[in-house]
């Protein structure tokens, strides 16, 4: 084939509208899909990002209690009756109460400092109460040190602050505040002016949260050993053992309301499986991956039919220069070279101002939404997927400008 | 150097068949300036188009220089139209996007020819044709008959063994056009062969040998004293 590219070159200054127009179209594009590219992928990675907890058996329970107006130590005698109620049913493998759970949505967090007089946190971590049943319920991976002892656990009733002295940490949060992996033994603080000291490390630990707050401190939790006792309500969080999670979710509420009835566990959502948690809270970042992908194709669908009509214009407007070509002894391949190099170039061009466009608008959705740097690997496929699609629109217009006839060289126009 | 033999050309549509060409016979010999004359609609044009391999006929035979080009691909004629053949259209046909020197270059890239080469012969091409100062000028920016000399040194620079010319002088006034024919007079003084159709028995008259075409067929003029078109052997 002939690739005649300073002639194309030359030939497309004498038709800057057009050129102009399609490069820009493909610059915007180009900066548009790549970002779009890079969220869908951002989102579709937390999809499958790992809690930490054995979600094939665990499911929670969420608890309210029908009267409000429990002292906290009727709540923590209630918490505890309900809980050997539970770890007695044969389909249960263990149980703990919390204030919280991975992927919930939402929940307790605190800022972490070094000493108590700092101001400026160290970081923020999701903070998990439970008993010392709280690790092997959820089937966390104790990665180093231990697991709370019975002694240790704490009550902690309505709107009060404890801060028990010791802490389990992610070995996220252990290696931010302890960068030296020596964070067993070492101690923070994460709540008021007494240090909590790092007994155990788990890994991995998702927070309760996904937002892009949460996702600033992706995998960055603590386990305090407390029995949250609030008069409202507690969560109950239940392995079942394996392969008897329908047995144990049926059994369940059915326990907890032989030991008292007042309380509510609704219908509809109060007993909830992993699977089902992991789809509600991932629910927007599949909608945005789905939006996303879905102005992704619009935008690539335009800009193609912007380049089909263009070069299907410019063959047509051409056909008398197509045939004097041919006359001169153009090859019905050099024809459709010269349709996909002239494209080829307006694209390189398109995308050249569409690296530049994509890396300020990323810039910009992180300065303005704290969003993260985008990778070059994400305009690399920006780019590659757009000269593809500028070629595969032009191939059609090409083809048929192939096929002038080079007598049209004779015809008058 | 051209001859075809009980050649035709037949245009069909689901109604009807026209016949372009019909038992056409032609022989122009290497260093030829034949002139190719007629009525319109006669097929002067169906003639040229079919000799410079513009398209294909319908029956018969054409060897162009020793070749019968009947049963050859696109790719071959486009190598032959490339290497063998010059094309002159009234028209001009140059190509409004590019400079003189692009325009010339068009075939010899076709060619695959090497840049110095090109350059090489654009600029000969263009010297030959009185036009070397205006390489970098876009054919809008030239004269009806400035623009036919930058078609005639792009027929030219590929050294063809075949310069075809339809209607060189066409679209040109008086002075223009006898410019235009002195230089094909010269071209065809320096051995080229050429073969050009014209409606002007004027221009008809300086060429080597007219052929006469009326009704897709070539016509004896010597046979037929009503036409006073004028055999440039006799004329010398």
């Amino acid at each position: 084939m002939n690739f005649q590219v300073r002639p194309i070159l030359t030939a497309l200054r004498q038709h800057k509208a057009g050129t102009l127009l399609i490069a820009l179209q493909i610059a915007l594009t180009l900066a548009i899909v790549c970002n779009a590219l890079f969220i869908i992928h951002q989102r579709l990675g937390n999809l499958s990002a790992s809690s930490g907890v054995d979600e094939a058996n665990v499911f929670v329970i969420t608890n309210m209690w029908a009267d409000m107006g429990q002292s906290t130590s009727q709540v923590d005698a209630q918490v505890r009756a309900d809980l050997i109620a539970l770890r007695q049913l044969p389909a249960v493998r263990d149980a703990t109460p919390a204030s919280g759970y991975p992927l919930r949505g939402g929940g307790w967090d605190n800022f972490v400092t070094m000493t108590p007089e700092q101001v400026k946190p160290t970081t923020d971590a999701a903070v998990y109460t439970g008993d010392e049943h709280f690790i092997d319920t959820l089937g966390l991976n104790l990665v180093a040190g231990r697991n709370f002892r019975p002694d240790e656990v704490m009550v902690m009733g309505t709107q009060e602050a404890v801060t028990p002295p010791t802490v389990i940490v992610s070995k996220v949060l252990a290696d931010r505040l302890f960068p030296d992996g020596d964070a067993l033994g070492k101690s923070f603080y994460a709540m008021g002016a007494t240090p909590t000291t790092i007994v155990g490390i788990v890994d991995p630990l998702h927070r309760q949260g996904v937002d892009s707050w949460s996702n600033g401190y992706a995998g960055q939790a603590l386990i305090w050993p407390l029995r949250a006792d609030d008069s409202r309500g507690v969560f109950y969080i239940v392995r079942a053992r394996p392969g008897q999670l329908a047995d144990a979710m049926r059994e369940a509420p059915k326990a907890l309301y032989a030991q008292n009835r007042l309380r509510i566990i609704d219908s509809k959502d109060g007993i909830q499986d992993y699977a089902t948690i992991r789809h509600k809270v991932y629910d927007r970042d599949r909608g945005m991956a789905i939006l996303m992908g879905i102005i992704s194709v619009v935008l690539l669908a335009i800009t193609a039919a912007g380049i089909v009509g263009l070069t299907s214009f410019w063959v047509g407007q051409r056909r008398k220069q197509i045939g004097v070509r041919r006359a001169l002894g153009a090859r019905q391949r050099d024809i459709l070279a010269y349709f996909l190099t002239e494209n080829f170039l307006i694209s390189v061009s398109g995308t050249v101002l569409g690296i530049v466009l994509g890396f300020a608008f990323n810039l910009w959705t992180v300065t303005r939404f704290a969003m993260d740097r985008m990778s070059l690997a994400y305009v690399g496929a920006g780019v590659l997927v757009l000269v593809l699609l500028g070629q595969a629109a032009t191939l059609a217009p090409a083809l048929r400008a192939s096929r002038v006839s080079p007598v049209e060289a004779t015809r008058s126009v | 150097m051209l001859k075809m033999t009980h050649l035709s050309k037949v245009y069909r549509t689901e109604v009807v068949e026209t016949y372009a060409l019909r038992d056409f016979n032609i022989d122009v010999k290497e260093g030829e300036f034949v002139a190719v004359t007629g009525p319109s609609g006669s097929g002067k044009t169906t003639f040229l188009t079919i000799a410079g391999l513009l398209e294909t006929f319908t029956g018969g035979e054409y060897h162009l220089d020793g070749v019968e080009v009947s049963n050859l691909n696109d790719n071959a004629r486009s190598k032959i139209r490339n290497e063998k053949i010059g094309f002159i259209f009234q028209a001009f046909n140059l190509i409004p996007d590019l400079n003189v020197f692009d325009n010339i270059e068009v075939p010899l890239r076709y060619r695959g020819m090497k840049s110095a080469e090109r350059k090489q012969r654009i600029m000969d091409s263009l010297e030959r044709v009185g036009l070397a100062s205006r390489a970098k000028h876009y054919p809008a920016e030239l004269s009806g008959g400035q623009q036919q000399r930058v078609a005639i040194a792009r027929a030219l620079a590929g050294s063809p063994r075949l310069l075809l010319a339809d209607e060189p002088t066409g679209n040109l006034d008086t002075q223009m056009a006898r410019g235009v024919m002195e230089l094909l007079e010269e071209i065809h003084r320096d051995g080229a062969t050429i073969v050009m159709v014209t409606h002007d028995p004027e221009l008809a008259a300086r060429a080597q040998r007219n052929v006469h075409i009326i009704d897709g067929q070539v016509v004896d003029l010597a046979e037929e004293p009503r036409f006073h078109a004028v055999k440039a052997g006799n004329r010398e």
